[in-house]
Parts: structure tokens; sequence; C-alpha cells
């Protein structure tokens, strides 16, 4: 990233950027703030990070996620199965409540997140662009992908007092997406991508 | 002199996009790449963050009050409450469990509340000089806001995964709404204030 001038998020002090090498971090001398962080071939890996998530996203939907056996029944228990209990228990905003963060938020942000780092690869400007990398940093506070998993965790040993837990397909993918969704927003980081946008679209 | 501490950019007569960080000259209304509105700072920042905490509070009340689930075991149903969840972990010693939820739930959400009410007091007295450690508790209440779904969470799984009709069976309850509401309001509440009215009154108290 070439030198450039911005002011810090967090305490409004100026700060210029002279040359922000790959794996450099640049952050704010006053408060600490982080400005920036160039991980190297960040939007290549980001891509990479973001196209295996999509496909563990949808195998996180179609396999069994936990399965429960107890006195000879046997229960089991899908993602899109989880927000449906909730729902015919009549309480849908807990449905959204928890589908949102965990699978609705996250696959708007993998749609937008490829469709900003494609053309941008290429260096090929595109009118969604801007739109699509607001919408991806408005929507990331709203994503819980690491919540859910330790939510999964706590309601295992709660229920492993009175049946047994079988972790199924889904699981795995899910944990395994976590990751990867986790480890695409650290190599896409919001100040260098913004530059880029700008340099493509002028 | 200006009213902002020199050094800073709406000193400078320049507002850094809050989106794209792009700095460009505080007369204009929106930012020239992205389009979104500028301003040296969030409009009504303090107002905006304590009417969300009130909020926060007044649900915070049926959250801990009414059930958050019901388990109805051999056609007998029993409520419980998030602090009696804790409490029940704790007879069945499952103490990391409970020290997991009684975080999550309880102490994250009331010291985030506390945190942020302390936060705009200050600001708005003015007189604080501990910059540094306000912005780190600033930070601290923002990266901590989501993980109070935790709970909500559990609450979803076990009424997906128990359903094993007279024998054992797991609803929600009402308070599991309140308290997603409680998360989703303090995460706006954190999210409308504006750390940078921490440094705004840098000069001022030096002088």
């Amino acid at each position: 990233m070439n030198r450039m001038r911005t002011a810090c998020h967090e305490c409004d002090l100026l700060i210029t950027i002279e040359d922000l090498v790959e794996g450099g971090r640049a952050s704010c001398p006053r408060c600490g703030h982080v400005i920036a962080t160039n991980s190297p071939d960040g939007m290549t890996r980001s891509l990479a990070w973001a196209l295996s998530a999509v496909l563990l996203l949808v195998a996180s939907n179609l396999f069994p996620f936990l399965s429960l056996k107890a006195s000879g029944l046997e229960q089991v228990m899908t993602l899109p199965g989880s927000a449906w209990a909730l729902y015919e228990d009549g309480y849908w905003t807990v449905a959204l409540l928890v589908m949102g963060p965990i699978v609705g938020i996250p696959s708007l942000i993998l749609a937008a997140v490829i469709a900003i780092l494609i053309p941008l690869r290429q260096g090929r400007r595109a009118s969604h662009l801007i739109p699509a990398a607001r919408l991806t940093f408005f929507l990331n506070p709203w994503s819980m992908v690491e919540v859910f998993v330790i939510g999964v965790l706590v309601s295992l040993v709660k229920i492993g007092a009175m049946a047994t837990v079988v972790l199924g397909i889904s699981f795995w993918s899910y944990v395994a997406f976590a990751l990867c969704f986790i480890a695409m927003f650290a190599n896409l980081d919001p100040m260098i991508l913004w530059r880029r946008i700008e340099a493509v679209q002028s | 002199m200006s009213a902002y501490p020199s050094g800073t950019a709406a000193a400078a007569g320049l507002a850094c996009c809050h989106v794209c960080s792009k700095l460009s000259p505080a007369t204009l209304h929106e930012c020239p790449l992205c389009g979104s509105a500028l301003h040296l700072r969030t409009g009504n920042s303090l107002q905006r963050t304590m009417a969300l905490v009130f909020t926060a509070i007044v649900l915070y009340i049926p959250a801990n009050v009414l059930p958050i689930m019901t388990t109805t075991q051999l056609g007998t149903p029993e409520d419980s409450t998030i602090l009696g969840g804790v409490v029940l972990l704790i007879h069945h010693e499952a103490y990391p469990i409970a020290a997991v939820i009684f975080i999550a739930s309880v102490m994250v959400p009331s010291g985030k509340l506390i945190a942020i009410c302390w936060l705009c007091w200050s600001v708005a007295r003015g007189h604080d000089r501990s910059y540094e450690q306000r912005t780190k508790l600033y930070r601290a209440t923002e990266f901590v806001g989501k993980w109070s779904m935790t709970d909500v969470f559990v609450v979803a799984i076990l009424v997906a995964l128990i359903q094993l009709g007279g024998l054992l069976q797991i609803n929600a309850g009402p308070a599991a709404i309140a308290f997603g509401g409680v998360v989703i309001v303090t995460m706006l509440a954190a999210e409308s204030f504006d750390p940078r009215l921490i440094w705004d009154r840098l000069e001022e108290v030096d002088d």
C-alpha cells in the first residue's frame, strides 16, 4: 500500500501511513487502534477461505447436526430443523435471532466478499463493488459463527448428563466453516480493500 | 482555538468516513467514494447511547424474571430462568459450563451496561484524564457484545434436539426473546458511542 493520509477512527488523530509492507501493521500512535493490517496475498487468501466457507456452510445445512439417543429413542437435529422447532413453538423471533447471525448474515457476507474479490483481483471495475463492500462491513458485527460453536459445546455438556449425543457431519462442517469464515476476515483488511476499490473505480 | 484538539482531522476541517476511511472536507455531507453520510462526530452520540442503555435495562428485567426454557420430564413441566440454569449446573458440578453461562449471560451484559454508562458520564463531565484506559474499555465493550448470545443459542439447540414426546421435552420461554433483545440493544448502544469524544477534551484539561 502506498503513502496515504487518514484519521484514526477511535481518536481522530491525523495519520500519514508511509508505506505498509506485506505482513506489516499500522496502528494509531496516540490510542493504539489498528489502522490497517497488510497480510501477505490478503485478497487471494481471503477469496480462497470464502469459497471454502461457502461449500462448508452448504454442507452444514444438509446433514444431521447432532443426534440424541435416550431410552431407545433417537432424535436427529439439523440446522434448518432447529429453526423450524423454534418456529413451531411460536418463537419465530428467536428462530430469526438464531438463524440470522449463524446462517443468514454469514451467507450474505460470503456472497458480497466473493462478488468483490473476483473482479478486484483482476483489477476490473464493477458498479457493485462499493455497495457490496458497505454491506460486508455493515453486517460483519452481526455474524456470530464463533459464538454459535461455543453455544453448541455448552449444550453438549448440558445434554450429556441426560442422554448420549452423537456429533453429525454438519457439526464438523460448521466448525470448519467457522474457522474459514474467521480466516477470511483476518485476511481482509477494510482499509486496504477500500483503497483498492478507490484505485479501481477512479 | 478550534473546538477540537490540534492534530485531529476535525481541527483541520476534515472528516474521516466511518465506512471507507477516506478523508474529505467536513463541508461535504456525503463521502465522495462510498456515499456514506459524513460527519465530524456521530450525531447526538451520548443521547442515543443512553436511550439504548435504558431500553436494555428495561428488557433485562423480563430476561431474568421470566423462564428462558421449560423442561417437561414425564409430563411434569419445570421452568428455568437464566440464573436458575446456572445454579442447576453448579448442583450438577458442571463448574466450567456454569462459569461460561454466568459470564456470558450475567456478567457480560450487566458489566457492559455499567461500562457504557460510565463512558457516557465521564465524557459528559469532561474532567477525566484516563484517555487510553477509557478507549480500551470502549474496545472491550465492543468486542465482548456478541458473546452474550451463547445462552440463546444453547436454548435453540436444546429445543431442537430434545423433543422426546412425553419422556423428555424442552420448549423455549419468553425470556429468550427479551434476552436476545438485550444483546442486540447493547450492541447498538456500543456502536452509537463515539470514542473520539473521549479524546476531544485533551487540550482543555491539559491547559
